[in-house]
């Protein structure tokens, strides 16, 4: 049975179209990805399904149930750092387990289980304003994994965390999940969707592309990608590099930018002599495989940065 | 444990963590009974002083319960929109509705240990009450109305107002103002005539000019606020209010969009 159903869902906002027909299956225990820029409907999406938001048109199923009636097996996550900070992690933990119903003795029991669970057993009595940011996303995921929760639903999670918090949070989400647990990640960030079993790619309310991460990137054409940081970012910079890329198209990050070649061996020394002619070195320029991010801008020719 | 006592629980315990919190609903009343009871009473015949303490703890009460509903509710409702936490039970299996009580009976607590304390405060200054045990429990009824007139104030501004600041600084703002111009905050025979009869409409004000009526005597409360009319006036615009701001926060802040 799939976890998640959609079909033809469209949103709009007045004359604004957030989502259009958008399908979209995800079958009980996968871990999906939804990758897009700000603005491309990826939240709406998420929320419609959390039963936050209604849809205009179009039908969605979770678990065969409308998202209303399915409330019980979700565990939805917003973006926002929800919890209370003035209270403890645990006090937080029993707040919604008395929501859910559980007994006072029963909602301590699994709130202990679930403070264990993530790791946060230590600070359970801590208030949540001491908690660093990945403690207190931790804890945020721990109110979606309560018996009985099917989906997790996590819109942008690692929105704040540094590298290495990310990388915790991601390793505790690919912990937690349970054979059946299916778990939707609404992100921009390529590397944490590469995570995913699967990579749905979102632009202007509609799903571009969809597979496997590694799938997306042999479709792609992509073959090699160069990766070049340099002392300083400029028109002049991005003009000189664009003229080595294919169809004159740079990706720019935030230490300096992508190039797309073929024949990188022979093009590397160019740029790095053509960088030296402008006044620019190259702190770093190396050979990288492609990203999804890469995957996504060769797809529609956008970066996210433009997007957003 | 329900739904009830789990919000219940945490809006108590915001309330009773937060400093602006204490200092709004139950220090700065408690400052104002100790100015009131010792510079506003030097003009006053001694036999009456203790009275005029007892009124000004009445009128720091209603202040309390005033704050609490019109500018700790409020500011609790905001912060939980914008920290996502509405969106997060939106997405739960609960109902709003318990949602709902478990954040008045956590006022009505929070409000009544602030009356208890401000009360505590003005007998230890001296207050002192003329008081039949009926009139005890009407006044206590009479509390409990200022309480949802405020709640129902504070809902409509927690509903309306999203950001967190500008929700507790209105809610402050209200209180503040509509104390010093409804009698609450000065004696209703000092008012002229359009804000005596601003304070007679004002639930929170005719409230409080009942409990002083009650318990210390007309001469204070400046009119008779118990009569059928003005009572009924009472009773029904604080009922309104609190029904508007229940329609407001379950439509709009539940609200599917």
């Amino acid at each position: 049975m799939d976890a998640i159903y959609v079909e033809n869902l469209t949103k709009k906002y007045g004359d604004n179209e957030v989502l259009r027909k958008v399908n979209l299956k995800i079958e009980e225990g996968e871990f999906y990805a939804l990758m897009g820029p700000n603005g491309s409907g990826k939240t709406t999406l998420a929320s419609i399904m959390a039963s936050v938001r209604s849809p205009t048109s179009g039908e969605i199923r979770i678990y065969g149930r409308k998202p209303e009636k399915a409330r019980e097996f979700i565990g939805y996550i917003p973006q926002e750092n929800f919890s209370s900070p003035i209270l403890t992690g645990k006090e937080n933990l029993m707040y919604f387990a008395g929501l859910l119903g559980y007994s006072k003795k029963k909602g301590e029991r699994i709130a202990n289980e679930l403070l264990n669970k993530i790791g946060l057993s230590k600070d359970a009595n801590k208030k949540v304003s001491v908690y660093s940011g990945g403690m207190r996303k931790r804890l945020e995921v721990a109110t979606a994994l309560f018996p009985g929760m099917k989906i997790l639903i996590l819109d942008e999670p690692t929105t704040g965390l540094d590298p290495s918090a990310r990388r915790k949070f991601l390793g505790l989400i690919r912990e937690v999940k349970g054979e059946k647990t299916t778990i939707l990640l609404i992100t921009h960030i390529g590397a944490d969707a590469e995570l995913a079993s699967r990579v749905g790619l979102i632009d202007k309310g509609q799903i571009i592309a969809e597979d496997e991460p590694e799938k997306l990137k042999e479709t792609s054409g992509l073959k090699n990608v160069i990766n070049i940081e340099t002392t300083i970012k400029s028109e002049k910079v991005a003009n000189v590099l664009s003229s080595f890329s294919e169809k004159q198209k740079l990706l720019e990050t935030d230490l300096g930018y992508r190039v797309y070649c073929k024949d990188v061996g022979k093009v590397t020394p160019k740029i790095v002599r053509s960088l030296d002619a402008i006044g620019c070195k190259a702190t770093k320029i190396e050979t990288v495989r492609p990203s999804l991010e890469d995957v996504f801008f060769k797809l529609t020719e956008k970066t996210f940065r433009e997007m957003s | 444990m329900g739904q009830i006592t789990a919000t219940l629980g945490k809006t108590i315990k915001e309330f009773l963590r937060q400093k602006t919190v204490l200092f709004w609903t139950i220090a700065w009343p408690i400052i104002w009974v100790l100015i009131g009871s010792f510079s506003f009473t030097g003009n006053v015949r001694e036999e009456v002083v203790p009275y005029v303490r007892g009124s000004i703890a009445i009128s720091m009460m209603s202040f309390a319960l005033m704050t609490a509903g019109i500018a700790n509710l409020p500011g609790n409702i905001a912060e939980d929109r914008e920290r996502g936490l509405l969106s997060k039970l939106m997405s739960m299996p609960i109902k709003p509705w318990k949602d709902f009580v478990g954040r008045i009976l956590a006022l009505l607590a929070f409000s009544s240990l602030a009356a208890i304390l401000v009360a505590l405060v003005g007998f230890i200054c001296g207050a002192k009450f003329s008081y039949t045990m009926t009139g005890a429990w009407q006044s206590i009824g009479f509390l409990l109305l200022t309480s949802f007139a405020s709640a129902g104030i504070g809902m409509l501004i927690g509903t309306f107002i999203k950001h967190v600041h500008g929700a507790i600084m209105t809610g402050v703002g209200i209180s503040v103002v509509t104390a010093s111009i409804s009698g609450v905050m000065a004696p209703y025979s000092s008012l002229p005539e359009l804000l005596q009869n601003f304070a007679r409409i004002y639930p929170i004000s005719s409230v409080n000019s009942s409990i002083t009526y009650l318990l210390v005597g007309e001469d204070y409360s400046g009119y008779n606020p118990l009569t059928t009319t003005q009572t009924t006036l009472t009773i029904i615009i604080s009922i309104l209010l609190f029904v508007a701001g229940l329609i407001a926060y379950s439509r709009f802040c539940w609200r599917k969009e």
